[in-house]
């Protein structure tokens, strides 16, 4: 890079990675892929952040759009071909050439490609595929590849990208019809669902031939690491129930791996609520998406009749607890794996402990402590041996206000004395 | 963390755990205690060693063949004085060890051997007595060890283990190389643990086609990888005095722009920063200089 070149690169760079900055997804893991002689890297499954930025989400891969030149004018999108920014453009080249860059200083992951409309979604489309097939065939690049298909994009084109890349993930933004047509009038439900039954469908084909060539040399696995999307949560009117439900559709149906959310934030203007980002509904619903995908939880179970939201004041799982209180509490010693897991304070790690530690030792509230379980919640659901950790009433008024959230009160309260 | 607090914190704990238990459960764990050479004496002895893994490993196969029971286990040199108690020196036999460390992995598990390892190289001064007493609990129960967590030895090898395997998981992503003059990719880090091991076998395999060294400054040794095999050597304490190439510069620069517009003003949350990306890691690291 020469240095009119490189104020050139300094410049898209600062553009393109700004306008991809809102989709929050930013995972590496998913895959495991050995590294080989001559080409550059390996991807592991676990995933590794690289670093953490002011706002404290990870970076773990270059996420840049190829393009920010849209034609489409999504009411929640910084980029749309209304706001008044600085466009840019990058080549395949220069793509290649940072990634490979940023790669061999363990800046990053892999890449992250993106990109506005431009013409069309099939145009937009090739130009990706274009992309990625020079960083992954010309620059022999062998990291992890996210890829983000086109609404709209030919059912071809996406099997191609498929090949390519590591993840594959297409947007839903707006949780629902009536908003998509308010606020994105250029994309249609049917036309986000299509590539992604399109990748589920990649999917399920490679697995079977993977099946059928066991002993084939190389078989090019199509979207090893799944699919994702991504929801934005406070532009349009959409109730929590319904943004739950539909993630759960999708963990079914479409066997996504993730849904992120975005807390909407007001970007370059339009007719959207200029609020402040709704940040803690948005955790909440992270918690909530634990909850169905690694704790066995149903959406359903998750809302009761009156309340279409959920609380912002008690974790999901606390809540859920609290209004089942006929289901505890449960004794550590006896209950199932999956009993355990419901248990608010009894995280996944601690339910293995807890299985595996009774299997020599009867487990009481003192070894449960030093299993890191946080008894502070837990400790209103459960019995050790048939005892409970402390005497108090078994009623939901009582021990609610206990599990509410300390850390959002904002100060402390001079004690009051009882006399 | 753990290996500054643990010791300090608790002073009497260690000195209780030293005391008494061990030599009782020594003997019941040795496998041959009451065999045929019954006559042998058991000793009570502090032991010491070179410090290295394999040494430790020698240890332990004193203990079963030697008869000793440990009421310390120290590196030697840096050992403290202990009043009427013999100190033998145990020699560093790689035969031995390899054995011990087979026995631990066909007799025990490979999830143990990979406890004990991880936990070695967190560098607190009591771990060499809990990870003993781990290896000689799992030769008496086998797999089943990593269930005994009623024991507090077994908790603290697997919280020892945990986190070196967490700064070794947090290094893989934070480790920054900048490109030499010599084409050789140079990075230095400043562990809590001794987790260089750990890092150089992952860039084997991720930065197979290039030179690299990754440079411990705190233990003053570094990772050497030529393009197909490492070695860990030794290094002069200080700063290395190297420079850079061309273009290397840029794309620093490059980077930096690139994180610091990736964040999201209206989400701005500097203590999530800190607790994701602790400020010990960051004085090494390219995007905070």
């Amino acid at each position: 890079m020469r240095h009119n070149t490189f104020m050139d690169i300094m410049d898209k760079l600062q553009i393109l990675a700004d306008a991809a900055k809102y989709d929050v997804a930013c995972t590496s893991s998913g895959n495991n892929r050995a590294a080989t002689r001559g080409a550059l890297g390996n991807a592991v499954s676990c995933g590794i952040c690289h670093s953490f930025t002011a706002d404290g989400r990870c970076i773990s891969l270059l996420k840049i759009l190829l393009t920010n030149k849209c034609i489409y004018d999504c009411q929640y999108c910084g980029n749309r071909r209304s706001t008044d920014i600085p466009r840019a453009e990058f080549t395949p080249e220069e793509v290649a050439e940072l990634t490979l860059r940023f790669y061999q200083r363990n800046y990053i992951e892999g890449l992250f490609l993106s990109s506005a409309i431009i013409r069309s979604p099939d145009y937009t489309m090739e130009l990706l595929i274009n992309a990625l097939k020079i960083v992954r065939e010309t620059y022999r690049f062998n990291g992890y590849i996210h890829v983000k298909t086109i609404p709209g994009a030919d059912a071809a084109l996406i099997r191609q990208a498929g090949l390519l890349a590591d993840r594959v993930s297409v947007n839903i933004e707006l949780p629902s019809q009536a908003s998509l047509e308010k606020f994105a009038p250029e994309k249609t439900k049917q036309n986000i669902l299509a590539p992604m039954r399109t990748v589920r469908e990649g999917i399920i084909q490679s697995k079977n031939e993977l099946a059928l060539y066991r002993h084939a040399r190389y078989e090019p696995k199509f979207a090893p690491a799944g699919q994702s999307t991504q929801l934005i949560v406070g532009a349009s009117p959409e109730s929590d129930s319904k943004i739950v439900t539909l993630a759960e559709g999708l963990y079914d149906k479409f066997k996504l791996k993730r849904v992120f959310y975005s807390a909407y934030i007001p970007v370059g203007g339009g007719n959207l609520p200029t609020t402040e980002p709704p940040l803690l509904r948005e955790h909440r619903l992270y918690q909530a998406d634990w909850l169905l995908r690694v704790y066995g939880f149903a959406a359903s179970e998750l809302f009761s009749h009156a309340d279409e939201n959920l609380s912002l004041e008690m974790d999901p799982k606390c809540h859920w607890a609290v209004n089942n209180l006929n289901l505890f509490p449960v004794e550590v010693n006896k209950a199932d794996f999956l009993t355990l897991l419901r248990v608010p304070g009894i995280g996944k790690l601690s339910a293995e402990k807890i299985v595996a530690a009774r299997r020599i030792h009867k487990i009481d509230f003192d070894g449960l402590k030093k299993m890191r379980v946080v008894l502070k919640r837990a400790k209103y659901f459960i019995t050790c041996d048939g005892r409970t950790y402390e005497k108090f009433p078994y009623a939901p008024e009582i021990i609610a206000p206990r599990l509410k959230d300390n850390t959002l009160q904002s100060g402390y309260t001079q004690l009051a004395l009882p006399w | 963390m753990v290996n500054q607090e643990n010791p300090s914190k608790n002073p009497q704990k260690k000195r209780g755990q030293g005391d008494e238990s061990p030599c009782r459960e020594l003997e019941t764990a040795s496998p041959r205690s009451s065999s045929f050479d019954a006559k042998i004496v058991q000793k009570e002895i502090a032991v010491t060693f070179d410090g290295t893994f394999d040494g430790f490993l020698c240890v332990v196969y004193s203990v079963y063949y030697d008869k000793i029971i440990p009421l310390s286990v120290q590196v030697d040199g840096r050992e403290q004085l202990s009043i009427g108690l013999e100190v033998r020196f145990i020699d560093t036999d790689v035969e031995k060890a390899a054995r011990v460390y087979t026995g631990i992995r066909k007799k025990i598990s490979e999830d143990a051997a990979h406890y004990v390892y991880s936990a070695f190289l967190a560098e607190d001064e009591a771990r060499f007595l809990a990870i003993l007493k781990y290896i000689q609990l799992g030769f008496k129960v086998g797999h089943m060890v990593n269930s005994h967590l009623q024991e507090d030895f077994v908790r603290q090898v697997h919280k020892l283990a945990k986190y070196v395997q967490r700064e070794a998981h947090l290094l893989l992503g934070f480790c920054r190389f900048a490109e030499t003059s010599q084409k050789v990719y140079y990075c230095h880090v400043t562990p809590k643990s001794d987790v260089l091991p750990l890092l150089a076998i992952h860039f084997c395999e991720r930065l197979m086609n290039q030179q690299w060294v990754i440079h411990d400054k705190v233990r003053n040794k570094a990772a050497i990888y030529d393009g197909n095999s490492y070695v860990i050597a030794s290094v002069p304490a200080g700063d290395a005095n190297i420079t850079y190439a061309e273009g290397e510069k840029e794309t620093q620069e490059l980077w930096v722009t690139f994180f610091k517009t990736l964040a999201i003003d209206a989400r701005k949350n500097y203590k999530l920063q800190r607790q994701l990306l602790p400020l010990y890691f960051r004085k090494n690291m390219t995007e905070f200089q």
